[in-house]
């Protein structure tokens, strides 16, 4: 144990070395006149800037914009999703029919779709979730799909035997396998959904961080665009440790890989 | 008590077809325990699949306690080969899902899981995921869910081929001694002659591919009976020597037909 605990401090004393080495490495470089601070700013001054974003609440409207995008487009993408993919795993003729056009929409690069859908919906709330839709959409519907035909035969069966009906079925044997494909795909889902929403954002709208960047990068403000990607980065990184924490929540049955 | 009447079943693939069992006819009394033995590939698991309304029929009529099986009955147990518990469910929720899918109400059901979760040996075990269980451990937690709903009826396919020796004959004694409580028919299916002879009252031989009923031989050993001392008596000996006869052919013809 006492070797593990030494592990872990000589683990966290490299990440806090190197952070030191970067953002030190940074702020030298720029104070040295080895970098132009019109073009990479100085970290000191991008953490002024958050820190007046916040002390001001200027930021507050921005981050809580891209937020709700982020959510209500995960919400209909993931509800959809299971949707179609459940009816597509219960109806092999709608599956047989329909599959072919998923495999051309999803292999559609949703970045030409942004201005489609700001083009079509506005520059509000609409046309981010409708990105966000788009790209959270066929992962959660691929997954379902795969999740409920890949279910052991033999579990079928062996609820068969014992009594259950087509209720039962599909609560304790297809929604269980189904969620453990859902869940190992939602991490990837919420990154897709964020990148949608930025990206709405950054090609159309009048709030969010993607339009703080956007906004920086017109003015030429260097500092601003790096501050608005600093916010974003750790709005991803709070969101992920929040799933990772559902993860291991709801995957406990599941055997740990040594 | 289970009548298969004629029974055949053959499966159609793409441009060819396969004829698992053929014209099997046979009675399996109430009460009794009756034991299926073949070569590999001759058709027992389709048997069980069959009788079990898993698996519709080509031809033939199957009778269960005089009632022609048309879906799933409801008071069969089957112990699959392949353990079949829910991975995502405890040993306590595994065991209690018979009881959860009847609507047993939530007392009765505890005390119910507990009861049968002790009398197999796992007590302790309740809040377990089936992974950290032992082979053995999760073909205890299948019986266990087998009988908890008293089927009239149980079938039985290898449940054991995949253990261990010694754990193998552990499990074929307990599974003795629950049966004299509860004297269900059982239908036992195993490529396993001395396993089939020291556990049935009455085994049958299969023939090669497709199926069919080649012999059947009456056990008169004594009861209640150890699986592993009952090896020593005479009689099982000629048992084996003369169903061995019938058996060895059937083997024989198998593994010619797998190799051709």
């Amino acid at each position: 144990m006492r070797s593990r605990g030494r592990d872990r401090a000589a683990l966290y004393a490299a990440r806090a070395a190197l952070f030191v080495a970067i953002v030190g490495g940074w702020e030298a470089g720029v104070r040295a006149g080895l970098l132009d601070p019109y073009f990479v700013s100085r970290p000191a001054l991008i953490a002024g800037t958050i820190g007046e974003w916040f002390a001001t609440g200027y930021i507050y409207p921005h981050i809580w914009a891209t937020i709700e995008e982020t959510v209500v487009g995960l919400a209909i993408g993931i509800l959809a999703g299971v949707a179609v993919g459940a009816l597509f795993a219960f109806s092999p003729f709608l599956s047989n029919v329909l599959h072919p056009l998923m495999v051309v929409l999803n292999a559609m690069p949703r970045i030409v779709l942004a201005p489609l859908f700001i083009l079509w919906l506005g520059i509000g709330l609409a046309s981010k979730v409708a990105m966000v839709v788009s790209l959270v959409f066929f992962i959660i519907f691929f997954s379902t799909y795969a999740g409920l035909k890949d279910v052991d035969p033999n579990l079928i069966n062996h609820v068969r035997v014992m009594g259950g009906a087509r209720a039962n079925l599909l609560r304790h044997v297809l929604l269980p396998s189904a969620l453990t494909w859902i869940f190992t795909s939602l991490r990837a889902c919420v990154g897709f959904a964020v990148i949608g929403a930025i990206l709405g954002e950054y090609l159309g709208a009048d709030r969010g961080i993607g339009y703080l960047v956007q906004y920086g990068e017109s003015l030429f403000n260097s500092n601003m665009v790096l501050s608005g990607l600093l916010v974003l980065m750790g709005f991803v990184a709070v969101l992920d440790i929040g799933l990772q924490w559902l993860e291991t929540r709801f995957s406990h049955w599941k055997q740990k890989t040594l | 008590m289970i009548r298969l009447e004629r029974v055949s079943k053959t499966f159609e693939g793409s441009g060819s077809s396969f004829t698992a069992v053929q014209d099997v006819s046979m009675t399996v009394g109430q009460g009794r325990f009756v034991s299926l033995v073949g070569p590999s590939g001759c058709g027992k698991s389709t048997l069980l699949g069959v009788i079990a309304g898993l698996i519709p029929v080509t031809a033939g009529r199957i009778e269960l306690h005089d009632r022609t099986v048309t879906g799933v009955p409801s008071d069969i147990g089957y112990l699959f080969q392949r353990d079949a518990l829910l991975p995502w469910k405890t040993v306590f929720e595994n065991v209690a899902l018979p009881l959860v899918i009847r609507r047993v109400p939530a007392g009765e059901i505890r005390e119910r899981v507990q009861r049968w979760i002790t009398r197999v040996g796992l007590a302790g075990f309740e809040r377990y995921y089936p992974h950290q269980l032992s082979g053995g451990m999760r073909k205890r937690v299948s019986l266990a869910i087998t009988l908890i709903y008293e089927p009239t009826v149980l079938l039985m396919d290898e449940p054991f081929s995949a253990l261990d020796i010694q754990t193998r004959n552990l499990m074929e004694n307990e599974l003795l001694e629950l049966w004299a409580e509860t004297r269900n028919t059982v239908l036992f299916v195993t490529h396993d002659l001395e396993e089939a002879i020291a556990l049935s009252d009455e085994v049958v031989v299969l023939t090669a591919s497709p199926g069919r009923i080649k012999a059947s031989y009456t056990i008169g050993l004594p009861r209640p009976r150890n699986v592993v001392e009952i090896r020593f008596l005479a009689e099982f000996t000629r048992l084996y020597e003369q169903i061995w006869k019938d058996l060895r052919d059937e083997v024989q013809a198998s593994y010619a037909f797998t190799r051709a």
